[in-house]
């Protein structure tokens, strides 16, 4: 972890990279969106997620198809079982054929592998075409991204690259750069003996790959070598044209923000080669296992083996646009990367860089494959708890503490009485010492009397009403901000709610089973089921914190791993779990009394693609004019827990963005909905001395007149 | 929109010259350029393959027939077996691809039955092309003419 903190400032410190990434990030955002006009994403990537679910059984059928396909006229296929396998059978070809050079096209298998070094330890020379892979060969780096694989180099950078390899100054123009680099390489199609690729997709049906570039160089590779070797993972299988389709169309409109590549080239067997003996082309496909075929039998693992690469989990990841693709993944990069360090390389290699997840799942939102991506890195995440363990403080802090309510309460109750030296003027806040890097967090006070304290001082109203809710305060509003939890109950009060609180407040689970706890989190959840009441007498089940809303909704049922009552109890409770724009929306509650004030609105992570919820449209129906939208509402803002004690570098530098968009509404309070998002921009509203207000929602609600239940929206 | 109309809206988007012409003006696309080192092979439109050689210097023109066009995209579809056409289409300066206006279908999967059907007997090399060669490998700038042709032209011939 040591040796991945120093990357992260190495990278952390490089203003040039920051303002690459940042620029990338967002105009990715604008072109994808455009290509996508007109279409319904979500439909479309259902189609591409069922249409690559294949068991092990399954996808041996399609390899067996594809291979007789092919084999039947003269094409040979070998099972590679690792790299080391694939890269002995690619060098014994070249041998056969006296390889000098061979030309390749872009290809993570032969990243995967490391191919090109296999190569060259035999005096076999192999040529990178794609101009980025080309750029990284001369320079000896490695790609920071999937599909531009130097994006993290400047023109100014790859021409001292280029003018150190060809000896002469080259000028930094970018077209005569590509101008030199084309009359470069023709040149090697024409002398290579062999030319590898890798493939989008290998058709079963019919034994023919989809080969997808804008440069035109994987044509040259295919075309003019006497040899061609197709390196392919097993997930390039695909049934048959009509699946190759539905890929195709939302690759490229993911990668790039393109309707369409440049160049998709469809090819089967032994074509016409002037160079080949035959006067056909000889053909070789190397299918890599490498773990593959025993993560189709996982019934959770086998969804990474649906990614189409597109490198877009790294586009929209926070995270990777702080620090790139060299820390952001391994050979992988992205979301995806982090998955597949874990799959192909080893978990040792994966068990730091999972922790770079904020968990915020824009990466899973925007998937075109439909991979639910964020989820498996909280199972890796486990998985690596499971083997390597978390670090000792951790462990303590989940399984003696979180998972334990008497503990964490008393432990609370001293650190009520301890942090008074340390109070700010507001007593809300914090004024602590932290070291630099942690000084962009302002921590909220520890509160005593807790919600729950004041809740049962306050007592309910004993109207019987039709409508029964039941809040789940979770650990933020009970400790830290009992405010918007009593705030909470005010206003749904006043509109006719009857509201129910647990006896005593738990944590989650979510901290634990995020942090790769498995244990701490199963006990935390059966601790919370048990004063979570009888779900068959609410209408919904409201949090204030959506990542207490996600546990419920996402964690509780699937981590509660033998009580089959208490998984049942689970579900129905996840059912009913909304937030509380939610409710307002769908039980007609309106407020009135609108101060001429401006507000903006934050989306926290776990509520907009968590729970699938956003109170924009609710205030922005409320407030009219008053209303402001805030530029990129819904990308993380950096808090995600104790993320922003492991990683308060990127975290702050996240907080930073939003803070930019914040300033740039003017607005007079910023509505959130989330009690880590309001500690979060709260902090970044003090440092920077804005004067803007941080309010919850509930907060801000119950500021207002409720005018109570309305007839709902037709 | 028609499915013309559509297909030149999306060949436009990258860069390609679209034009429509009767099949009476098939003889001017020939006529017009004139360049020293040209390749033909669109036998649909009475021009039969050339013979010219093309090395690694590459050629000035390639005019080739496409199979079919795919509006939702602004592509082409060639076959490409011929080796020689492959060639020529990846080393000209300027590709320019004739179609009827019939050949023009709404879809990818429009063109899956042609795939299938190519794709049943011992070998087979489609391409798609949407457009020039590009990149955008160096600070994500779009540059045209990486390692194929630097322009390209799309002639739809009315035919109904």
């Amino acid at each position: 972890m040591k040796e991945l903190k120093g990357r992260i400032e190495v990278k952390l410190s490089d203003r040039i990279l920051y303002a690459t990434l940042r620029n990338f990030a967002a105009s990715y955002k604008v072109s994808r969106q455009n290509a996508f006009e007109g279409l319904d994403f979500d439909a479309l990537r259902r189609d591409v997620n069922a249409s690559k679910d294949f068991s092990r059984e399954e996808v041996e059928d399609l390899f067996q198809q594809f291979k007789e396909n092919v084999e039947r006229y003269g094409s040979h296929v070998y099972r590679a079982k690792d790299g080391a396998d694939a890269n002995s059978y690619i060098l014994k070809v070249c041998k056969t054929h006296g390889a000098k050079y061979l030309v390749k096209s872009k290809s993570m298998t032969s990243e995967e592998i490391k191919l090109n070094a296999a190569l060259e330890a035999e005096g076999v020379k192999p040529v990178e075409t794609d101009l980025g892979e080309y750029i990284l060969q001369v320079s000896k780096d490695h790609p920071s991204h999937m599909v531009m694989p130097a994006i993290h180099q400047t023109r100014g950078q790859v021409c001292d690259i280029f003018t150190q390899h060809f000896g002469k100054d080259i000028c930094p123009d970018i077209g005569d750069m590509v101008e030199l680099v084309r009359h470069h390489l023709r040149g090697y199609y024409f002398k290579a003996d062999v030319g590898v690729t890798g493939a989008n997709l290998a058709v079963a049906s019919t034994g023919t790959i989809g080969i997808v570039t804008n440069e035109g160089n994987a044509r040259l590779c295919t075309t003019l070598p006497p040899v061609h070797i197709v390196l392919l993972g097993y997930e390039k299988l695909v049934r048959n044209f009509e699946d190759a389709m539905k890929v195709l169309r939302v690759l490229s409109k993911s990668a790039t923000g393109q309707i369409s590549s440049t160049y998709v080239t469809w090819i089967k067997g032994r074509n016409p080669s002037g160079k080949s003996e035959k006067g056909l082309k000889e053909t070789h496909y190397v299918f890599l296992d490498n773990g593959r075929l025993d993560y189709f039998a996982h019934h959770t693992l086998k969804e990474a083996l649906k990614c189409i690469r597109c490198g877009s989990c790294a586009n929209i990841c926070p995270a990777y646009e702080m620090i790139g693709g060299h820390v952001f993944g391994n050979i992988y990069i992205g979301a995806i990367g982090l998955i597949y360090t874990a799959l192909f390389q080893s978990e040792e290699a994966a068990k730091d860089i999972l922790q770079l997840c904020l968990s915020c799942k824009a990466c899973s939102h925007n998937c075109p494959a439909g991979i639910d991506l964020q989820q498996l890195i909280a199972e890796l995440k486990l998985l690596a708890g499971d083997r390597f363990g978390i670090s000792p403080l951790k462990k303590t802090v989940y399984s003696g503490v979180m998972s334990n309510p008497g503990v964490f309460r008393a432990l609370m109750g001293i650190g009520s009485v301890v942090q008074k030296p340390f109070l700010d003027k507001d007593a809300n806040h914090l004024k602590l010492p932290f070291p630099q890097k942690h000084d962009f967090f302002v921590p909220p006070s520890v509160k005593r009397p807790t919600f729950t304290d004041l809740a049962e001082k306050r007592g309910a109203t004993t109207k019987e009403t039709e409508t029964r809710a039941f809040f789940y305060p979770g650990c933020a509003v009970e400790y830290f901000y009992p405010n918007m939890g009593i705030a909470l109950v005010d206003l749904l009060e006043k509109a006719g709610v009857r509201v129910d609180i647990p006896p005593i407040s738990s944590c989650c689970g979510l901290p634990a089973a995020f942090g790769g706890d498995r244990p701490s989190a199963e006990k935390t959840i059966q601790t919370n089921l048990a004063f979570m009441g009888n779900p068959d007498d609410y209408d919904a089940y409201l949090v204030l914190c959506p990542s207490c809303g996600v546990a419920i909704i996402q964690q509780f049922e699937s981590l509660l791993r033998e009580d089959q009552s208490l998984r049942v109890k689970a579900r129905k409770i996840a059912s009913k779990t909304k937030s509380l724009s939610s409710f307002l929306e769908e039980k007609g509650i309106k407020f009135s009394g609108v101060a001429n004030k401006t507000v903006t609105y934050h989306t926290p992570c776990h509520l907009g693609r968590g729970m699938k919820s956003t109170a924009e449209p609710y205030l922005s129906e409320l407030l009219g004019k008053n209303f402001i939208p805030l530029t990129d509402t819904d990308v993380c803002c950096g808090f995600a827990g104790s993320y922003s004690v492991d990683f308060p570098g990127i975290s702050s530098g996240i907080l930073g963005k939003k803070m930019e968009h914040v300033r740039e509404t003017g607005a007079d309070i910023v509505v959130t909905d989330c009690p880590g998002c309001v500690m979060q921009i709260e902090s970044g509203m003090v440092k920077r001395s804005l004067s803007a207000q941080v309010m919850h929602l509930s907060d801000y609600l119950a500021s207002l007149e409720t005018l109570g239940a309305m007839e709902p929206a037709p | 929109m028609n499915l013309i109309e559509r297909f030149i809206s999306y060949s436009e988007l990258v860069g390609n010259v679209n034009t429509v012409i009767a099949a009476s003006g098939i003889e001017q696309v020939l006529g017009a350029g004139g360049s020293q080192r040209r390749y033909v092979n669109a036998p649909r439109f009475g021009m039969e393959a050339s013979t010219l050689d093309v090395d690694e210097k590459g050629i000035d023109e390639a005019i080739v027939q496409a199979d079919y066009g795919i509006a939702e995209t602004g592509t082409v579809v060639i076959d490409s077996t011929d080796e020689k056409l492959r060639l020529a289409t990846c080393l000209a300066e300027k590709l320019i691809v004739l179609v009827e206006a019939s050949r023009v279908k709404e879809r990818l999967e429009d063109v899956v039955d042609f795939l299938e059907e190519r794709s049943s007997g011992e070998n087979a090399y489609v391409a798609f092309i949407t457009g020039a060669s590009r990149t955008a490998d160096i600070e994500r700038v779009l540059t045209i003419g990486v390692h194929g042709p630097k322009e390209m032209e799309v002639i739809i011939v009315e035919d109904r």
